[in-house]
Protein backbone atom coordinates (compact mmCIF):
# COMPACT_ATOMS: atom_id res chain seq x y z
CA UNK A 1 0.00 0.00 0.00
CA UNK A 2 1.18 3.85 -0.48
CA UNK A 3 0.95 6.77 1.28
CA UNK A 4 -1.74 8.83 0.56
CA UNK A 5 -2.61 11.30 3.40
CA UNK A 6 -5.54 12.74 3.74
CA UNK A 7 -5.05 16.41 3.67
CA UNK A 8 -3.82 16.88 0.47
CA UNK A 9 -5.66 17.10 -2.99
CA UNK A 10 -4.59 14.74 -6.29
CA UNK A 11 -4.84 14.16 -9.74
CA UNK A 12 -5.49 11.03 -11.71
CA UNK A 13 -1.61 11.27 -13.24
CA UNK A 14 -0.65 10.95 -9.74
CA UNK A 15 0.49 14.72 -8.73
CA UNK A 16 -0.13 16.28 -5.70
CA UNK A 17 -1.05 19.43 -4.67
CA UNK A 18 -0.34 20.35 -0.98
CA UNK A 19 -1.57 24.09 0.22
CA UNK A 20 0.56 25.81 2.28
CA UNK A 21 -0.29 28.95 5.35
CA UNK A 22 -0.87 31.12 1.88
CA UNK A 23 -4.02 29.65 0.44
CA UNK A 24 -3.08 30.80 -2.90
CA UNK A 25 0.18 28.83 -3.59
CA UNK A 26 0.64 25.69 -3.58
CA UNK A 27 3.35 22.79 -3.35
CA UNK A 28 3.28 20.13 -6.05
CA UNK A 29 4.87 16.35 -6.63
CA UNK A 30 4.24 13.27 -7.73
CA UNK A 31 2.77 10.81 -5.28
CA UNK A 32 4.33 7.93 -3.47
CA UNK A 33 2.62 5.84 -5.72
CA UNK A 34 3.58 6.92 -8.59
CA UNK A 35 7.43 7.29 -7.40
CA UNK A 36 7.28 3.80 -6.68
CA UNK A 37 6.17 2.79 -9.96
CA UNK A 38 9.25 4.79 -11.82
CA UNK A 39 11.73 3.77 -9.44
CA UNK A 40 15.05 5.31 -8.64
CA UNK A 41 14.46 9.01 -9.99
CA UNK A 42 17.47 10.03 -11.62
CA UNK A 43 16.49 13.45 -13.46
CA UNK A 44 14.59 16.41 -13.17
CA UNK A 45 13.55 19.12 -15.58
CA UNK A 46 11.61 21.77 -13.80
CA UNK A 47 10.48 24.72 -15.00
CA UNK A 48 11.98 28.12 -13.93
CA UNK A 49 9.99 30.96 -11.81
CA UNK A 50 7.52 33.09 -13.84
CA UNK A 51 6.28 29.97 -15.86
CA UNK A 52 2.29 29.96 -16.50
CA UNK A 53 0.75 26.57 -16.67
CA UNK A 54 -2.67 25.83 -17.78
CA UNK A 55 -4.15 22.63 -15.82
CA UNK A 56 -3.14 19.59 -17.38
CA UNK A 57 0.05 21.56 -19.29
CA UNK A 58 3.13 19.45 -18.72
CA UNK A 59 5.40 21.69 -16.94
CA UNK A 60 8.45 19.02 -16.85
CA UNK A 61 9.96 15.34 -17.01
CA UNK A 62 10.75 13.17 -14.47
CA UNK A 63 13.60 10.20 -15.47
CA UNK A 64 14.14 7.14 -13.69
CA UNK A 65 15.72 4.02 -14.26
CA UNK A 66 12.19 2.57 -15.45
CA UNK A 67 11.15 5.69 -17.65
CA UNK A 68 10.64 9.00 -18.73
CA UNK A 69 7.16 10.56 -17.91
CA UNK A 70 5.77 14.14 -18.70
CA UNK A 71 4.94 16.01 -15.37
CA UNK A 72 1.42 17.56 -15.56
CA UNK A 73 0.56 20.56 -13.59
CA UNK A 74 -2.78 19.73 -11.95
CA UNK A 75 -4.28 23.08 -11.89
CA UNK A 76 -3.73 26.58 -13.66
CA UNK A 77 -0.73 28.83 -12.49
CA UNK A 78 2.35 30.59 -12.14
CA UNK A 79 5.41 28.88 -10.91
CA UNK A 80 7.12 30.89 -7.87
CA UNK A 81 9.73 28.54 -7.28
CA UNK A 82 11.18 25.09 -8.16
CA UNK A 83 12.40 22.67 -5.60
CA UNK A 84 16.62 23.29 -6.20
CA UNK A 85 17.64 20.53 -3.90
CA UNK A 86 16.14 18.06 -6.89
CA UNK A 87 19.33 18.52 -9.23
CA UNK A 88 21.73 17.47 -6.36
CA UNK A 89 19.25 14.40 -5.24
CA UNK A 90 16.22 13.48 -7.23
CA UNK A 91 16.09 10.74 -4.87
CA UNK A 92 14.20 12.63 -2.63
CA UNK A 93 11.29 12.03 -4.83
CA UNK A 94 11.65 8.43 -3.76
CA UNK A 95 12.75 9.28 0.16
CA UNK A 96 9.88 11.83 1.12
CA UNK A 97 7.25 12.53 -2.04
CA UNK A 98 5.47 14.27 -0.03
CA UNK A 99 7.89 16.58 1.93
CA UNK A 100 11.49 17.21 0.49
CA UNK A 101 10.73 15.67 -2.85
CA UNK A 102 8.22 18.81 -4.02
CA UNK A 103 8.88 19.64 -7.69
CA UNK A 104 7.47 23.36 -7.93
CA UNK A 105 5.16 25.94 -5.96
CA UNK A 106 2.36 27.64 -8.11
CA UNK A 107 0.51 30.48 -7.60
CA UNK A 108 -2.77 29.51 -8.40
CA UNK A 109 -4.68 31.24 -10.88
CA UNK A 110 -8.37 30.50 -9.46
CA UNK A 111 -7.71 29.32 -6.21
CA UNK A 112 -11.55 27.79 -6.45
CA UNK A 113 -9.70 25.15 -9.09
CA UNK A 114 -8.84 23.33 -5.94
CA UNK A 115 -12.11 21.76 -5.53
CA UNK A 116 -11.84 20.52 -8.74
CA UNK A 117 -9.18 17.50 -7.30
CA UNK A 118 -9.21 14.08 -6.07
CA UNK A 119 -9.51 13.78 -3.14
CA UNK A 120 -7.42 11.07 -0.92
CA UNK A 121 -9.68 8.22 -0.85
CA UNK A 122 -11.04 8.87 -4.27
CA UNK A 123 -7.54 9.09 -5.70
CA UNK A 124 -6.65 5.76 -3.67
CA UNK A 125 -9.28 3.98 -5.56
CA UNK A 126 -8.07 5.62 -8.64
CA UNK A 127 -4.93 3.44 -8.50
CA UNK A 128 -6.60 0.17 -6.88
CA UNK A 129 -6.04 0.82 -2.97
CA UNK B 1 15.05 6.32 -32.89
CA UNK B 2 13.16 8.80 -34.61
CA UNK B 3 11.27 6.54 -36.45
CA UNK B 4 10.33 4.79 -32.89
CA UNK B 5 8.71 8.77 -31.77
CA UNK B 6 6.85 8.41 -34.83
CA UNK B 7 5.29 5.26 -33.12
CA UNK B 8 5.09 6.94 -30.16
CA UNK B 9 3.36 10.12 -31.59
CA UNK B 10 0.42 7.58 -33.76
CA UNK B 11 -0.07 6.37 -30.39
CA UNK B 12 -0.74 9.44 -28.82
CA UNK B 13 -3.04 11.15 -31.64
CA UNK B 14 -4.47 7.65 -33.05
CA UNK B 15 -4.32 4.99 -30.39
CA UNK B 16 -1.93 2.94 -32.60
CA UNK B 17 -0.75 -0.10 -31.67
CA UNK B 18 2.82 -0.90 -32.87
CA UNK B 19 5.82 -3.72 -32.46
CA UNK B 20 8.98 -2.78 -34.61
CA UNK B 21 11.52 -5.11 -34.73
CA UNK B 22 14.67 -3.40 -36.22
CA UNK B 23 18.89 -3.43 -36.32
CA UNK B 24 21.85 -1.19 -36.83
CA UNK B 25 23.40 0.17 -40.02
CA UNK B 26 26.14 1.34 -39.20
CA UNK B 27 26.81 -0.02 -35.52
CA UNK B 28 25.58 3.38 -33.10
CA UNK B 29 26.06 4.03 -30.01
CA UNK B 30 23.01 5.44 -28.06
CA UNK B 31 22.51 7.76 -24.96
CA UNK B 32 20.34 7.69 -22.52
CA UNK B 33 18.19 11.03 -22.54
CA UNK B 34 19.10 12.93 -20.02
CA UNK B 35 22.79 11.48 -19.43
CA UNK B 36 25.64 14.29 -19.41
CA UNK B 37 27.59 13.13 -22.22
CA UNK B 38 30.60 15.20 -21.84
CA UNK B 39 31.18 14.50 -18.45
CA UNK B 40 30.38 10.42 -18.87
CA UNK B 41 32.40 9.19 -22.24
CA UNK B 42 35.03 10.85 -24.32
CA UNK B 43 33.66 12.48 -27.30
CA UNK B 44 37.20 13.71 -29.22
CA UNK B 45 37.62 9.43 -28.68
CA UNK B 46 34.13 8.63 -29.85
CA UNK B 47 34.84 11.07 -32.48
CA UNK B 48 38.53 9.93 -34.15
CA UNK B 49 36.75 6.61 -33.71
CA UNK B 50 33.78 7.41 -36.12
CA UNK B 51 31.04 6.07 -33.91
CA UNK B 52 27.82 6.67 -34.65
CA UNK B 53 25.97 8.39 -32.08
CA UNK B 54 22.35 9.03 -31.44
CA UNK B 55 20.48 10.38 -28.48
CA UNK B 56 17.31 8.03 -27.24
CA UNK B 57 13.86 9.79 -26.30
CA UNK B 58 14.17 7.54 -23.19
CA UNK B 59 16.07 7.57 -20.30
CA UNK B 60 18.94 5.06 -18.75
CA UNK B 61 22.47 4.81 -19.82
CA UNK B 62 24.18 4.03 -22.75
CA UNK B 63 23.76 0.91 -25.22
CA UNK B 64 26.18 -0.35 -28.01
CA UNK B 65 23.98 -1.17 -31.26
CA UNK B 66 25.74 -3.72 -32.95
CA UNK B 67 24.68 -7.75 -32.87
CA UNK B 68 21.53 -7.10 -31.59
CA UNK B 69 17.77 -7.05 -32.09
CA UNK B 70 15.99 -3.70 -31.08
CA UNK B 71 12.50 -3.81 -30.35
CA UNK B 72 10.18 -1.21 -30.02
CA UNK B 73 6.30 -0.76 -28.64
CA UNK B 74 4.19 1.44 -28.58
CA UNK B 75 0.41 1.59 -27.37
CA UNK B 76 -2.31 3.71 -25.69
CA UNK B 77 -1.22 3.28 -21.59
CA UNK B 78 -4.33 1.70 -21.18
CA UNK B 79 -2.89 -1.54 -23.43
CA UNK B 80 -0.56 -2.33 -20.91
CA UNK B 81 -1.73 -0.51 -17.50
CA UNK B 82 0.51 0.74 -15.00
CA UNK B 83 4.44 1.25 -15.59
CA UNK B 84 5.79 -1.61 -14.01
CA UNK B 85 2.87 -3.99 -15.21
CA UNK B 86 4.01 -2.93 -18.64
CA UNK B 87 7.44 -3.23 -17.80
CA UNK B 88 5.95 -7.00 -16.99
CA UNK B 89 4.21 -7.62 -19.72
CA UNK B 90 6.03 -7.12 -22.24
CA UNK B 91 9.05 -8.75 -21.26
CA UNK B 92 6.69 -11.58 -20.85
CA UNK B 93 5.96 -11.95 -24.50
CA UNK B 94 10.08 -11.24 -25.41
CA UNK B 95 10.78 -14.18 -22.80
CA UNK B 96 8.40 -16.60 -24.01
CA UNK B 97 9.85 -15.58 -27.60
CA UNK B 98 13.11 -16.52 -25.78
CA UNK B 99 11.54 -19.82 -24.18
CA UNK B 100 10.69 -20.88 -28.30
CA UNK B 101 14.16 -20.85 -29.25
CA UNK B 102 15.39 -22.59 -25.99
CA UNK B 103 16.36 -20.08 -23.95
CA UNK B 104 15.58 -20.94 -19.97
CA UNK B 105 14.95 -17.16 -18.50
CA UNK B 106 14.17 -15.93 -15.38
CA UNK B 107 12.44 -12.43 -14.55
CA UNK B 108 14.54 -9.99 -11.92
CA UNK B 109 12.82 -9.08 -8.13
CA UNK B 110 12.12 -5.99 -7.34
CA UNK B 111 14.95 -4.26 -5.39
CA UNK B 112 15.43 -1.68 -3.29
CA UNK B 113 16.83 2.12 -4.74
CA UNK B 114 20.30 2.83 -4.79
CA UNK B 115 21.68 6.23 -4.87
CA UNK B 116 21.97 7.73 -8.55
CA UNK B 117 25.60 8.23 -8.27
CA UNK B 118 26.41 4.23 -7.46
CA UNK B 119 24.53 3.34 -10.55
CA UNK B 120 27.39 1.78 -13.40
CA UNK B 121 27.51 3.78 -16.83
CA UNK B 122 26.64 0.73 -18.90
CA UNK B 123 22.56 0.25 -19.18
CA UNK B 124 23.30 -3.62 -19.18
CA UNK B 125 25.07 -3.95 -15.85
CA UNK B 126 22.15 -4.02 -13.33
CA UNK B 127 19.14 -5.72 -13.84
CA UNK B 128 15.95 -4.25 -12.59
CA UNK B 129 12.59 -5.81 -11.53
CA UNK B 130 11.13 -7.38 -14.31
CA UNK B 131 13.73 -7.49 -16.73
CA UNK B 132 14.55 -10.74 -18.25
CA UNK B 133 17.65 -12.72 -17.30
CA UNK B 134 19.69 -16.00 -18.62
CA UNK B 135 21.61 -17.69 -15.97
CA UNK B 136 21.46 -14.44 -13.92
CA UNK B 137 22.60 -12.29 -16.30
CA UNK B 138 20.72 -9.54 -18.76
CA UNK B 139 19.57 -10.41 -22.13
CA UNK B 140 17.71 -7.45 -22.49
CA UNK B 141 17.70 -3.87 -21.97
CA UNK B 142 14.60 -1.76 -21.97
CA UNK B 143 13.57 1.84 -21.35
CA UNK B 144 10.32 3.30 -21.50
CA UNK B 145 8.80 6.75 -22.43
CA UNK B 146 5.06 7.76 -21.11
CA UNK B 147 3.66 10.61 -23.52
CA UNK B 148 -0.28 11.38 -22.59
CA UNK B 149 -2.20 8.72 -22.59
CA UNK B 150 0.11 6.39 -24.71
CA UNK B 151 3.90 4.82 -24.02
CA UNK B 152 7.10 3.83 -26.08
CA UNK B 153 9.10 1.16 -24.77
CA UNK B 154 12.32 -0.15 -26.45
CA UNK B 155 15.58 -1.88 -26.30
CA UNK B 156 18.11 -4.21 -27.22
CA UNK B 157 18.31 -8.22 -27.46
CA UNK B 158 21.61 -9.25 -27.63
CA UNK B 159 22.00 -11.43 -30.44
CA UNK B 160 26.29 -11.76 -30.19
CA UNK B 161 29.24 -9.13 -29.47
CA UNK B 162 29.74 -7.12 -26.02
CA UNK B 163 28.93 -3.96 -24.55
CA UNK B 164 32.93 -3.56 -24.15
CA UNK B 165 32.58 -0.62 -26.24
CA UNK B 166 30.86 1.33 -23.96
CA UNK B 167 33.07 0.94 -21.00
CA UNK B 168 36.02 1.69 -23.62
CA UNK B 169 34.72 5.17 -24.05
CA UNK B 170 33.72 5.83 -20.64
CA UNK B 171 35.25 8.56 -18.34
CA UNK B 172 34.56 6.13 -15.38
CA UNK B 173 35.78 3.32 -14.28
CA UNK B 174 33.84 0.15 -16.15
CA UNK B 175 31.58 -1.94 -14.25
CA UNK B 176 31.39 -5.35 -14.32
CA UNK B 177 29.88 -6.52 -16.87
CA UNK B 178 26.24 -7.89 -16.21
CA UNK B 179 25.12 -9.34 -20.16
CA UNK B 180 24.88 -12.23 -21.61
CA UNK B 181 24.26 -12.71 -25.64
CA UNK B 182 21.98 -15.07 -26.97
CA UNK B 183 25.06 -16.69 -29.41
CA UNK B 184 26.45 -17.26 -25.64
CA UNK B 185 23.82 -18.82 -23.93
CA UNK B 186 23.06 -21.44 -26.90
CA UNK B 187 26.00 -21.60 -28.19
CA UNK B 188 25.58 -21.02 -31.57
CA UNK B 189 25.15 -17.77 -34.22
CA UNK B 190 21.36 -16.39 -33.34
CA UNK B 191 20.05 -14.77 -36.33
CA UNK B 192 18.01 -11.46 -36.50
CA UNK B 193 15.31 -13.16 -38.59
CA UNK B 194 14.86 -16.03 -35.90
CA UNK B 195 14.78 -14.34 -33.17
CA UNK B 196 12.12 -11.42 -34.77
CA UNK B 197 10.18 -14.73 -35.94
CA UNK B 198 9.90 -15.52 -32.30
CA UNK B 199 8.90 -13.05 -31.11
CA UNK B 200 6.33 -11.75 -33.62
CA UNK B 201 4.94 -15.15 -33.05
CA UNK B 202 4.51 -14.05 -29.38
CA UNK B 203 2.84 -11.04 -29.71
CA UNK B 204 -0.92 -11.25 -29.36
CA UNK B 205 -3.02 -10.52 -32.93
CA UNK B 206 -4.29 -7.16 -33.14
CA UNK B 207 -1.22 -5.29 -33.20
CA UNK B 208 0.39 -3.77 -36.49
CA UNK B 209 3.55 -6.00 -36.43
CA UNK B 210 4.20 -5.49 -40.32
CA UNK B 211 7.28 -3.15 -39.10
CA UNK B 212 10.15 -6.06 -39.24
CA UNK B 213 13.28 -4.28 -40.56
CA UNK B 214 15.98 -6.99 -41.39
Amino acid sequence: MSNIPKDLRYTEDHEYVRTDADPTVVRIGVTDYAQGELGDVVFLDLPKAGATFGKKDVFGTIEAVKAVSELYCPIAGTVVESNKALEADPALVNRDPYGDGWMIKLKLKTPADLDGLLKADAYAKHIGE
Amino acid sequence: MATDEQLLDAAVRTGAKSLRLYRWTPPTLSFGRNEPVEALYDLDLIARRAIATVRRPTGGKAVWHEHELTYAVAAPIAEFGSLRAAYREIHRRLASALTALGVSTTVAPDRRAVRPSDRPTSCFATPLGGEILVAGRKVVGSAQVRRRQALLQHGSLLLDGSQALVSAVSRRPAAVSGETTLAAVLGRPVSFAEVAAAIVSAWPSGVARGAVEC
